[in-house]
């Protein structure tokens, strides 16, 4: 396989070898990997010296189900600090059957051109790009797959990237021309400030992606996929009622944020929740069950059409409709899913856009529950204004833009759809992970509320700091595979899925593979991307949740009530040397990556 | 004594001999100490998976006694993120 290396700087190309320290890394440990080996951490992330990474999961393009995830990796310029993000979409297996391991983005042009990139089985090629500057994410794919051909893969940004807003996302094509998100921590800006539209892909005749033992991987493949559709959630929940499955159970476990973080129940929780959802699907002939790229067999996502009968959105996810909704008190789902389509086309993150509208809404910019006013502010963003530029560079921006203090966010990342006083683990998660508050990096969830992979109370502190450390490691390694984060209900609840899920990663790095321990995979690049967030000049003081989460929240009234000693030992494996938090910006320039190597 | 009774994600009442037959949510008499498996069992809740149970918001086990004026939220396995 190659990595190719694309100079914006002097728009040339390079391909190269894989050294053999990132033979065995894929995803999010590539591209954290990378980022931590090669970006300054105390470097602007929208100037030269940032980079951007994309890497297929080490499965994808291979035929182990729902792989097909492409990590996305860069210093953040809405964090500050490291970030990967993924994605569903045709990309990732794309260039997994090119043989590309890893695509790197680097320096920047003069001027103000924007380019394109091309990727075939030649290699990548660099274009200049006049037509499509300024269109949306429908737009752009459409057009393209138009000049290319519905198997065309498209990855891209929309206006709010164009902008270089920090809730920026990158947005990549699904099979059937809809949009899936690399969402969170304004990669699309950074793509933005490489001068990049968009990078379309080209596999045909590409080599496919090496696998040792086939006959073995596809075996346990199969077993794989068996554990996964005779698991009830995704087998059955996921499939029928989406992610937004989830609103009901949180409302009624107390822990649906509402109205800016007051409540832990929402009145209109019934008007938008996944049942409701599923019924105005099936009323208005939209399809409740749809997959984001080809072999995933859970196949949450789903195309909701407008009253008419005609396509409005696809992918609607819970958080989106928890956000728009719950959190701004909006209760119409035709509202809300007009909300993710323009944030899909115009590609802007939909956890960071609808905190910070919540964050406008207390600061009296519009009402809370004014539905028309959030699509207004939404349109804003699209349109550059200086209004749409406070939302659209996320909640702490606007926070600090308006004046209010009340602003749910770590890390300046938003708090997405789980009250971290009603359910604590993933309170633990977002302190801590080192991508900023994301509920992905250590679903606690699923144990606290859901009850898989064990049962550990959501209102008391016992046993969550182990919970969030274990699943972030395990996550980490997850993401670093290709797999949708959904599989871990089955790896989680059944030996044999974990099991098939070793299997093919032996079967994929063949009889050298030494250590194939998915916890020690995690454990790397959770240690790197600490590491390099030490570097950036993070301190513990960054582990830590807004002070407004000291209030009691109804229906439970608990608190959030962790020391900050006790978040400190969600960390306890890494091994600190410049104690983390009193780091010598000055004498650490680079992540010293030669100590920590996965081999 | 009284309950309040929500049923999520596909499930509702199957007993015929009950008023809120075929609903998903409704007041329901019982008789005092009727626990959530006696509960499921008056309804004929029928799941292939243990349900869960969340008694005014707080997940209970099938043996845990309900009590007058209780809110019962009850879910087939159920995730998402
Ligand atoms: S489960 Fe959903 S998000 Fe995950 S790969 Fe399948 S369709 Fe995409």
């Amino acid at each position: 396989m190659k990595i190719y290396r694309v100079n914006m700087s002097d728009l040339t190309v390079k391909s190269e070898d894989v050294p053999e320290k990132w033979r065995r890394l894929g995803g999010r440990a590539l591209t954290s990997a990378i980022v931590a080996e090669e970006v300054d951490p105390n470097c602007h992330p929208l100037g030269k010296k940032n980079k951007l990474v994309f890497a297929p999961g080490l499965l994808s393009g291979t035929t182990a189900p729902s792989s097909g995830r492409m990590s996305v990796g860069s210093k953040s310029p809405l964090t500050g600090g490291i970030k990967e993000s993924n994605s569903g979409g045709m990309a990732a297996q794309q260039l997994g059957r090119l043989g590309i391991k890893a695509l790197i983005i680097e320096g920047m042009p003069e001027g103000d051109k924007f380019y394109n990139l091309h990727v075939d089985v030649n290699g990548v090629k660099i274009q200049e790009e006049t037509e499509l500057i300024g269109k949306g994410n429908y737009e752009v794919i459409d057009r393209l797959s138009q000049k290319y051909g519905s198997k065309i893969g498209v990855i891209t940004i929309g206006q709010a990237g164009e902008y270089k807003m920090s809730a920026a996302n990158i947005s990549v094509k699904d099979p059937h021309g809809y949009i899936r998100s690399a969402g969170r921590g304004g990669l699309g800006a950074v793509m933005s400030s490489k001068r990049i539209k968009y990078i379309t892909v080209d596999e045909t005749n590409g080599p496919g992606v090496p696998v040792a033992d086939q006959e073995k991987f596809k075996n346990a493949g199969r077993v794989f996929a068996q554990g996964l559709r005779e698991h009830p959630v995704t087998g059955q929940g996921l499939p029928t009622y989406g992610s937004n499955v989830l609103v009901n159970i949180l409302n009624e476990a107390g822990g649906l944020p509402t109205h800016n973080f007051r409540m832990g129940r929402f009145a209109g929780a019934n008007k938008i929740s996944g049942e409701t959802m599923y019924e105005t699907i099936l009323d208005r002939k939209g399809k409740p069950t749809h997959n984001c790229h080809a072999g995933c067999v859970i196949s949450c996502s789903q195309v909701y059409n407008d009253k008419e009968g005609n396509f409005l959105t696809a992918g609607f996810e819970y958080e989106t409709i928890w956000g728009f909704g719950a959190v701004c008190m909006v209760d119409d789902l035709d509202i809300i899913a007009q909300a993710d389509r323009i944030c899909d086309d115009i590609g802007i993150d939909t956890i960071e856009t609808a905190v910070a509208i919540s964050t406008a809404m207390e600061g009296g910019v519009i009402p809370f529950g004014d539905g028309e006013g959030m699509l207004n502010l939404i349109r804003e963003i699209s349109k550059g204004s200086y209004l749409g530029r406070i939302i659209g560079n996320g909640a702490a921006f606007a926070g600090k833009a308006l004046g209010v203090t009340r602003v749910a966010v770590v890390k300046n990342q938003a708090i997405p759809a789980y009250d971290p006083r009603a359910v604590k683990g993933v309170g633990v998660t977002y302190a801590t992970t080192p991508m900023g508050a994301d509920h992905t990096a250590g679903y606690s969830v699923a144990t606290n509320i859901l009850k898989v992979g064990g049962d550990v109370s959501p209102l008391a502190k016992e046993g969550n700091v182990e919970l969030s450390r274990n699943l972030q490691v395990a996550t980490a390694a997850i993401d670093s595979l290709g797999f949708c984060l959904f599989v871990a209900f089955g790896v989680l609840d059944k030996p044999e899925v974990y099991q098939a899920m070793i299997d093919m990663i032996d079967a994929k790095n063949g009889p050298d593979a030494v250590k194939d321990d998915i916890t020690e995979l995690g454990k790397f690049v959770l240690t790197t991307e600490r590491k390099f967030n030490e570097a950036a000049g993070f301190t513990k003081a960054d582990d830590r949740l807004p002070e407004f989460f000291e209030e009691p929240v109804p229906p439970h009234n608990t608190t959030w009530d962790f020391s900050g000693e006790e978040l400190d030992e969600v960390f306890n494996f890494v091994e600190e040397k410049n104690d983390y938090g009193k780091v010598d910006n000055k004498e650490m320039q680079k992540v010293n990556t030669n100590e920590m190597q996965y081999v | 004594m009284k309950l309040d009774v929500r049923l999520f994600a596909g499930l509702k009442c199957n007993n015929p001999e009950l008023p809120c037959f075929g609903k998903n949510e409704f007041d329901l008499e019982v008789p005092a100490g009727t626990t959530i498996s006696g509960l499921h069992n008056l309804m004929n809740l029928e799941s292939k998976y243990p349900l869960i149970n969340l008694v005014n918001g707080i997940a209970q086990k099938d043996d845990h006694a309900l009590s007058h004026g209780d809110r019962v939220g009850i879910f087939p396995p159920v995730g998402g993120g």
